[in-house]
C-alpha cells in the first residue's frame, strides 16, 4: 500500500480552506455517491449556493454559521492511487487551540490566502506555529482568483507580499499557485483562465514523498511495566533506532545499564525490533524501572534539571507558576525560571518581558524541573526534542521545543 | 516480522493509545465490542497491547435485534479469546418492546444503545471505554479526538474539545462522574481495517462476505441494516471492491440518514 501524505490547510477566516479541500476531493473522484446531492439539498433549504466546504463542515452550527469550528480530517485518493490526508483547521483566533491539534503531525502545509484580502493575522500565526511544530515544506495558494478576474498583476503582487513575510520567518515556500477553489482552477489541471501561469498545479505540488526519519540511536520511553507470567515486561514504543536481544541499554535519567533478555511482541519473542514498534522488553535487571524513564543506546540524550527552550503559548502563562513538563512519557513538576525573549506572532515584534506570557506569544525561556529530565535538541520530528507544559487543570498551556 | 510499514504505523499509534488508557484507568476501562470488523480489530489490538493477557472487561450492547450470525460469533470468540464478556441490555425498554418501526429510529437507538450503555457504566462504575469508531465513517466522527470526554448526562461538548499533540500527548483524565471515550482506531480507514484483518488472519462475521450476490458492508441491528450488491466472497475481493467503490460505507445504515444532522444529535446525547 502506498503512503499517505498528511497535508494541513491553514490560513485566515474565509480564505476558503474548507472549500479548497472539498473541491480537491471532488476533482479527485473521492466524494462518495449521494454526498453532492445531499449538500445541494441542504444548501437549497438555506437559500445558499452550492458549498464544497459542506463536505467537511458537518456540524449544524458550522453550516448555519458558515465557519469551521473544529479541526477535521479527510482522506483523499485519486484515480492513480495517490493518497492524501487533508487536515482542515479553523481560521478564527478564538479557535486557535483546535488549529494545533491536527497540524502537529502534518508533513506539508498549504497556506491559503484570499487574493482580494491578502495576508492577514491568522495566516501569519499559522505559518509560524507550523514551522515551530517541525513542518518544513510549505505551499502557498492564492485563492479566489475568480474574484480578481484571474489577473496576473494581482497574483504577482500577492505572491510577493506573502513571500516577503515568509522570508522574515525563514520559510521558503516550494511554490505559489493561483487558484479558484470554487471554480476548480489549477487544482488538477492548468487552467486556461490563468494561461500566464506556467508553474505547478496543486496536485503536482502535493505529489511528493515525505519521510520523517526516527534517527539511528535507539530510544524507548517506558510507558508502563506489566507483571505477567512472573516477569516484569517493560512496555513502550520505540521512537527511534533499533534494539536486538542480548544488547545492553542505558536507563535514563538514572544512568544505570542493563541487558535485554527478551523482546516481546504479542505472544512471541522476536530477535530485534525498531521504530515505530510497540514492544515489551524483559531486562536482566528491571528493579525500580517505571513509566517516564528512557531506554537508550549507544549515543545518549542529555539529562537536565534546567531546560533551555522555545515555547508557543496556547493559554496565558506566568513565570514561576506551577506546571508539569511532559515529554514522551516523562511528567515532571516544573516552572518557568526565566524569560529571555518574547515576540508577538502577528507582528513579529519583540515585547517587553513582564513575567507574563499571552496566548499565541512565542518565547525563549529557561524551565526548572523538579527531577532530572531526558531531552535532545529538536530536529524537526524527534520526540525527546519536544514537550508540552500543562497547568494545574491538566490543560496544555504551551507547546515547546528544546533549544 | 510484519511486512506492511503503513499498517505497522497505524497499529503502533493504536496500541500506544490503548496502553495510555490502561495506565490512567486500569480496571475502570472496558472495551466495546459489537462483533463488527472494527471492534474485532480493536479487541485484537488490545490483546496485542497486553501481550495476549487481556484483563479488561469486554462489553456488548445487545439490542436484541442483532443478526443471529453476530450472536454465534460472540459465543465462539469470547471463548477462544477468553474474554471477560459483559452484556449491556436496557431491560425496561426491551420489556416494553421498543422498536424502530413503532418508536422511530432515534428513540430506538437512544434507548437500546445509549441508555443500555449508561446502565452498564453505572453498574460496573466504569470511567473509560475503548470504542472502535473511525474518522472516515462519518463527517461527525471526523471531528472526534482520541480521548473524548462525556459529561454526567453523556453529552459530548464538541465545541470545546481539548488539545492532542503529535502521537504522544492526550488529555487522558476526566472529571469525576463523567466518562471518557477513547478511540484507538480513529485514524484508520475502512480499507486499512480489511488489509489488517488479512495481515493478522482475523475472523469476521460471515455477513460481510457475499452470498447470493449480496453482502453487508457495515453490520448492526438486522432491522436497520441493508446489504449491498456485491460478489466479494473473500477478504481479498472485499479489499478490491472497496478500492474501486464510490459508495459510502454506512450507506446501508438507516440511523445515519433518517433526518439531517441525526448522527450529530444521536452523538451529542452519547451515541457512539
Amino acid at each position: 500500500m502506498q503512503d499517505c501524505l498528511k497535508v494541513v490547510v491553514a490560513g485566515d477566516v474565509d480564505a476558503g480552506k474548507s472549500t479548497l479541500i472539498g473541491r480537491f476531493l471532488y476533482e479527485s473522484g473521492s466524494v462518495v455517491d449521494g454526498a453532492i446531492a445531499n449538500i445541494t439539498e441542504s444548501c437549497r433549504k438555506q437559500g445558499n449556493d452550492f458549498e464544497f466546504a459542506y463536505l467537511l463542515d458537518s456540524l449544524e452550527e458550522e453550516r448555519a454559521g458558515r465557519l469551521t469550528i473544529d479541526t477535521t480530517q479527510v482522506f483523499c485518493r485519486d484515480k492513480k492511487g495517490r493518497q492524501w490526508l487533508f487536515i482542515d483547521v479553523p481560521g478564527h483566533r478564538e479557535l486557535f487551540r483546535n488549529m494545533l491539534v491536527g497540524s502537529s503531525y502534518a508533513d506539508v502545509a498549504v497556506l491559503v490566502v484570499d487574493a482580494q484580502r491578502s495576508l492577514r493575522e491568522q495566516t501569519k500565526r499559522h505559518s509560524q506555529v507550523l514551522k515551530f511544530l517541525g513542518i518544513r515544506r510549505f505551499i502557498v495558494v492564492i485563492n479566489k482568483m475568480d474574484t480578481a478576474c484571474y489577473n496576473k498583476k494581482i497574483f504577482l503582487k500577492e505572491k510577493e507580499r506573502v513571500s516577503g513575510f515568509l522570508r522574515k520567518i525563514k520559510i521558503k515556500p516550494a511554490c505559489c499557485v493561483p487558484v479558484s477553489a470554487k471554480q476548480g482552477d489549477n487544482l488538477f489541471n492548468n487552467s486556461r483562465r490563468t494561461n500566464w501561469y506556467k508553474g505547478a498545479t496543486l496536485i503536482e505540488a502535493l505529489t511528493i514523498t515525505c519521510r520523517k526519519p526516527g534517527g539511528n540511536n535507539f530510544r524507548m520511553p517506558v510507558q508502563d511495566v506489566y507483571k505477567l507470567e512472573g516477569k516484569n515486561i517493560i512496555a513502550g514504543r520505540i521512537i527511534a533506532g533499533r534494539i536486538k536481544a542480548g544488547e545492553k541499554v542505558n536507563i535514563l535519567p538514572s544512568d544505570e545499564e542493563s541487558r535485554v533478555k527478551e523482546i516481546r511482541v504479542f505472544k512471541q519473542n522476536i530477535p530485534s525490533a525498531g521504530f515505530p514498534e510497540n514492544i515489551g522488553l524483559i531486562l536482566d535487571n528491571s528493579e525500580g524501572l517505571a513509566r517516564g524513564m528512557i531506554l537508550a543506546k549507544p549515543r545518549l540524550p542529555d539529562v537536565k534539571t534546567r531546560v533551555l527552550a522555545k515555547i508557543f503559548c496556547v493559554y496565558p502563562l506566568k513565570i514561576r507558576e506551577g506546571l508539569r513538563f511532559k515529554s514522551a512519557t516523562q511528567n515532571v513538576a516544573a516552572h518557568i525560571k526565566r524569560i529571555d525573549a518574547v515576540w508577538g506572532t502577528a507582528d513579529l515584534k519583540a515585547r517587553p518581558k513582564t513575567g507574563l506570557l499571552r496566548q499565541t506569544d512565542l518565547a525563549e525561556i529557561v524551565i526548572a524541573v523538579e527531577r532530572p529530565v531526558v531531552t535532545e535538541r529538536f530536529e524537526g520530528g524527534n520526540t525527546l526534542g519536544r514537550f508540552v507544559l500543562e497547568n494545574k487543570g491538566r490543560e496544555i498551556c504551551a507547546v515547546g521545543i528544546i533549544a | 516480522m510484519k511486512n506492511n510499514p503503513y499498517l505497522d504505523e497505524l497499529e503502533s499509534k493504536s496500541i500506544y493509545i490503548i496502553r495510555e488508557a490502561y495506565w490512567e484507568y486500569k480496571e475502570k476501562l472496558a472495551i466495546l465490542w459489537s462483533m463488527g470488523k472494527d471492534s474485532t480489530v480493536l479487541a485484537h489490538l488490545a490483546r496485542k497491547a497486553f501481550f495476549g493477557h487481556l484483563s479488561l472487561p469486554v462489553i456488548h450492547i445487545d439490542t436484541g435485534f442483532k443478526f443471529k450470525q453476530i450472536y454465534e460469533f460472540r459465543r465462539k470468540y469470547a471463548k477462544i479469546w477468553d474474554l471477560d464478556l459483559r452484556i449491556a441490555r436496557n431491560a425496561i425498554a426491551l420489556k416494553r418492546k421498543i422498536s424502530p418501526v413503532k418508536d422511530g429510529r432515534f428513540a430506538c437507538c437512544s434507548q437500546l444503545k445509549t441508555e443500555a450503555l449508561k446502565q452498564i457504566i453505572r453498574k460496573y462504575r466504569l470511567r473509560a471505554l475503548l470504542v472502535a469508531i473511525r474518522r472516515d465513517e462519518h463527517a461527525i466522527r471526523a471531528k472526534e479526538r482520541y480521548f473524548s470526554a462525556r459529561d454526567k448526562s453523556f453529552k459530548w461538548d464538541y465545541q470545546n474539545q481539548p488539545m492532542e499533540l503529535w502521537a504522544e500527548h492526550y488529555k487522558t483524565n476526566n472529571q469525576a462522574g463523567a466518562h471518557l471515550r477513547i478511540h484507538p482506531l480513529l485514524h484508520w480507514r475502512e480499507i486499512d481495517v480489511w488489509e489488517y484483518i488479512k495481515q493478522e488472519g482475523l475472523p469476521v462475521v460471515d455477513l460481510y462476505l457475499s452470498r447470493h450476490k449480496k453482502r453487508y458492508r457495515s453490520i448492526g441491528c438486522q432491522c436497520c441494516c441493508q446489504p449491498i450488491v456485491s460478489e466479494a466472497n473473500t477478504i481479498n475481493k472485499i479489499i478490491k471492491e472497496i478500492r474501486d467503490t464510490n459508495i459510502a460505507e454506512r450507506s446501508g445504515r438507516s440511523q445515519d440518514k433518517e433526518r439531517e444532522y441525526m448522527m450529530q444529535k444521536l452523538r451529542s446525547l452519547g451515541y457512539m
